[in-house]
């Protein structure tokens, strides 16, 4: 099957959303080179291109970040050739350094750049408007309000481009990006260019000297364009005759279209908004007795027609906020507000269970953070659960010493009153009061379980460990006169599966460890269970933000969690930076081998480009150590109890280190046979309540799997204290 | 015409964008103007999604304003009863009857029965209640639940598009070897609704 993208039949439909649409258009101006980072919701653009890029000699890749997008998009379009780079809204700022000047050196073949901004955050950090970064840039922009314009924009982008010798922005919003729509297709161009560079322009060498004056010749340029603003075919007026003209640009205008009776009012489509086209303005306004302007996020239409002295019912007066996206439920309302249209009935509230989203089932980051947390890992007990029958000490005091004896258990039973039951035992605390006042050296962490180990030989019985456990979960054996404490059997604590009542369980802690966070899948992390991720800034910022952290003097142990393809994005620098000022941080990188969140696009690690062809594998391990990092650890996420003591040891580890979590992600290999819960199972709820796999459910105090969710990675087999999880015949 | 307004409610991974797609191409290839919107991003399993479907001679933006969509196709029934706001009227909700639990244990809200979300669809709508696990299963394979449930959505009075158009649309997504199974889901989906 022919991708819609290739198809050469002029004039017919396609059903394309605003970054496939954007890709036809670039496809049909013969675009030679295009480059891009993937990014909700910009991803498509170049996903579409690469998928045909062979077939219509196109180069197309995903570059590392950014700004190498941008730059290879540059140097493309020096040599001659129409080139694009796309991306998210906040890629551009990571691209900034190189658009900002490239407004001076200009371009020669046309280059687009083309922006996918994101009101509501559906999956971004910030709600940027990227028309103010043409502004500041001095790009001009065009601003896409459904997918044909995307497509009828992108191809005339090329075209003003080589007119003004500038890179021009196209602009998208979710909504245009993501939504899909009947789109007609145009023609192949098919330009033949030679690729060829003038090396000896100076226009291209941006030292001081050369620098101003082509920030003159940039001036010349953008009046130049405003004039091209002020004829482009996508500002354009419908006059019905009415009083109330109504402005609009991007999805907003079509909102307001859609809730209003249209041969009511007169309309104003802007679609290259900058430079303004004040023209076409000051002609609409002439035409109508009251201007009404529908923009999203920040009120640049308004303020440019303001400055041109004309008043306008903007977003104050409209009621209509900068903060998300607009609906055609928010449009209404606004226009109901001016009695322009009818009010929508206000809908019933309904009152229902959200179901946030979550890592997948099978995901190896949520095997790590479940690792992570369990670190300071403790026998905890559900007071609501214990009846006091005290059978956990005589399971401890016989496992251990082959006796009943709860004198010489090392978990407590207590009763307090009539109805409060508890069982205490170590909690695990992270500064550990007991080893700091132990005056013989006697007591430990094990790395292996976390728990705290007696030296028998060093320990005197002085008791002063036990004076210093808030939680009286030390005592003195009473025979020995050594202190004795939990030792959670190795790692697996038997009282728990014995408790007749299910009151006992494992417990971690997401708040025991500063861990800073980054882009991508893995941010889901921030919620519950897992609770682990405390920071999410931009791209690579994490490991900056933990260097950072340890520089003011934290006591926490700081870690720094980033995905495979983040790393590769932004993280290199930080991770060199916290060698060379010696920040003693661990950068977890959650190695996937693919930008999973953005959907699966290969990575520098995969061994494959955007166009299937085969790369150099690039190994993390190689980076970590080529940058100076000497402890480098890989694990195996789904190995929770190795990856666990991995993550112990590099707690006593002080200098710059990483461990690298290595597993592909789940929906890119064969599922496992599907788990399934057996009779053992008491309803613990551990496999929920800690590890959170939505497969996973617990209905009637027990849980239950759904095998058509399950990936079969069999981590909850692992997790369950019961052993009450197994692989299912099938 | 108005344009006509179907809202497509279910789960991450269930196939809710794919299924709209072929919705918008069948009315494409009917004449019609199609518009949808929908979220990609974020977690790519297990969240809700929704995506919004419009067509008729001329559409003018993707979304749906709340209250005003002619149908629900919903492939999850918490997910069907949580679109309930966006429908009119008198409208109409097709519900493939699988209950996919939040993991709700973990927010701190008490999961409702699915006998009482069902009550919700009924007291709003006419509800079409369509076993699609039940015709996958007996087609031997899970994955054309949501054929089913376009061979449904086919039925209702109100869609314009024609059953060929339908097919002809699901023919030219799929590969050459998935097409007759799902020809033959689409099917019994809409032999469910037309009997009913």
């Amino acid at each position: 099957m022919t991708s819609k993208i290739a198809v050469d039949k002029p004039g017919s439909f396609a059903l394309l959303n605003g970054d496939e649409a954007v890709a036809r258009g670039a496809v049909e101006a013969t675009v030679k080179v295009a480059a891009s980072y993937p990014g909700t919701p910009a991803t498509e653009i170049l996903e579409a291109i690469a998928e045909v890029a062979k077939e219509l000699d196109i180069y197309a890749e995903w570059s590392v970040n950014e700004i190498v997008a941008v730059e290879v998009a540059a140097g493309a379009s020096m040599a001659g050739v129409r080139s694009m780079a796309s991306m998210k809204h906040v890629g551009l700022n990571v691209a900034a350094d190189a658009a900002m000047t490239l407004a001076y050196t200009g371009v020669e073949g046309g280059m687009v750049i083309a922006v996918c901004d994101d009101p509501a955050l559906h999956s971004s950090q910030n709600e940027q408007d990227t028309r103010y970064f043409a502004v500041h840039a001095k790009l001009p922009l065009l601003d896409a309000g459904n997918p044909q314009e995307a497509h009828d924009m992108a191809k005339e982008a090329f075209e003003i481009s080589e007119k003004l010798h500038l890179p021009v922005i196209l602009r998208l919003t979710t909504r245009v990006a993501h939504g899909k729509a009947k789109v007609k297709l145009g023609d192949f161009q098919r330009l033949k260019r030679k690729p060829e560079f003038d090396k000896v322009g100076s226009k291209w060498v941006m030292v001081p000297s050369n620098a101003i004056r082509q920030h003159r010749v940039l001036e010349v340029k953008m009046a130049e364009a405003k004039t091209l603003a002020n004829h482009s075919k996508f500002n354009f007026i419908e006059d019905n005759g009415s009083d109330i003209g109504i402005i609009g640009s991007g999805v907003g205008y079509y909102y307001a279209r859609s809730v209003l009776d249209t041969k009511k009012f007169s309309w104003l489509k802007l679609g290259f908004v900058y430079p303004f086209p004040q023209e076409i303005v000051k002609r609409f306004a002439l035409k109508v007795k009251k201007l009404i302007v529908i923009e999203e996020l920040r009120p640049y239409l308004e303020e440019n027609i303001q400055r041109l002295g004309l008043r306008v019912i903007g977003k104050d007066q409209l009621g209509l906020e900068e903060i998300g996206e607009l609906t055609p439920d928010s449009v209404r309302k606004a226009l109901a507000s001016r009695k322009l249209t009818e009010k929508a009935e206000e809908p019933e509230l309904v009152k229902l269970p959200p179901r946030p989203p979550a890592l997948c089932p099978g995901c190896p980051h949520r095997a790590f953070y479940y690792a992570l947390n369990m670190v300071n890992q403790h026998i905890e007990c559900d007071n609501d659960k214990c009846v006091g029958c005290d059978i956990c000490e005589y399971v401890c005091s016989f496992e251990k010493e082959k006796v009943f004896n709860p004198l010489k258990s090392r978990i407590r039973s207590i009763r307090i009153g009539q109805t409060f039951n508890t069982a205490v035992t170590c909690k695990a605390c992270i500064d550990t009061p007991c080893i700091t006042a132990c005056p013989e050296d006697a007591l430990a962490v094990s790395s292996k379980t976390g728990a705290i180990i007696v030296d028998e030989e060093k320990c005197k019985g002085c008791d002063w460990c036990i004076e210093a456990c808030k939680y009286g979960a030390i005592t003195l054996h009473p025979t020995s006169h050594k202190a004795i404490v939990c030792d959670m059997c190795g790692g697996d604590p038997k009282c728990i599966p014995l408790c007749p009542e299910s009151a006992l369980s494992l417990t971690g802690k997401s708040d025991d460890k500063i861990i800073t966070g980054d882009i991508g899948c893995y941010t889901l992390g921030v919620l519950p269970p897992i609770n682990s991720v405390q920071t999410c800034l931009c791209m690579g910022g994490g490991i900056g933000q933990a260097a950072g952290m340890v520089h003011a003097g934290v006591k926490d142990k700081v870690f720094a969690v980033i995905g495979d393809s983040t790393f590769f994005h932004a993280g290199m620098p930080g991770l060199l930076n916290a060698v060379y000022n010696k920040a003693n941080v661990c950068v977890i990188i959650l190695d996937n081998s693919v930008v999973a969140m953005t959907g699966h696009q290969p990575t520098p690690g995969s061994g494959k480009t955007a166009m299937g062809t085969d790369a150099k594998i690039v190994r993390l391990q190689d980076i970590a150590k080529g940058v100076g990092i000497e402890k480098i650890v890989t694990v195996d996420p789904y190995n929770i109890k190795g990856t666990t003591q991995a993550i112990r040891e590099i707690m006593e580890y002080n200098a710059p280190s990483v461990i690298i979590s290595q597993r592909a992600c789940p929906l890119l290999v064969e599922r496992g046979k599907p788990r399934e819960v057996t009779d053992k199972c008491n309803g613990c709820g551990v496999c929920v309540k800690a590890f959170g796999c939505p497969a996973i459910a617990l209905s009637n105090e027990r849980a239950e799997i759904d095998t058509t969710l399950c990936y079969g990675c069999g981590v909850c087999q692992t997790v369950c204290p019961f052993e009450a999880i197994k692989e299912t015949e099938k | 015409m108005k344009s006509l307004d179907i809202v497509f409610s279910g789960v991450g991974g269930q196939g809710v964008v794919v299924l709209s797609d072929i919705y918008c191409e069948a009315a494409m290839l009917d004449g019609f103007d199609a518009a949808k919107a929908e979220i990609h991003g974020m977690a790519q399993r297990g969240g809700s999604i929704v995506a919004y479907a419009r067509i008729g001679d001329k559409v003018q933006s993707p979304l749906i304003e709340t209250g005003k969509a002619d149908a629900i196709v919903g492939f999850e029934i918490l997910e069907t009863a949580r679109a309930l706001p966006m429908l009119k009227k008198n409208g109409t909700v097709i519900v493939n009857m699988k209950y996919i639990p939040p993991s709700c244990a973990t927010v701190g809200v008490k999961p409702k029965k699915t006998e009482e979300l069902l009550e919700m669809l009924r007291a709003k709508a006419k509800v079409y209640e369509v076993d699609g696990i039940g015709i996958a299963q007996q087609l031997g394979n899970l994955l054309v639940v949501n054929t089913v449930l376009l061979g449904a959505l086919s039925a209702l009075p109100q869609i314009p598009v024609k059953a060929d158009s339908f097919k002809q649309a699901i023919a030219g997504r799929l590969k050459e070897k998935y097409i007759n199974l799902n020809l033959k889901a689409f099917q019994l989906g809409r032999e469910s609704v037309l009997k009913s």
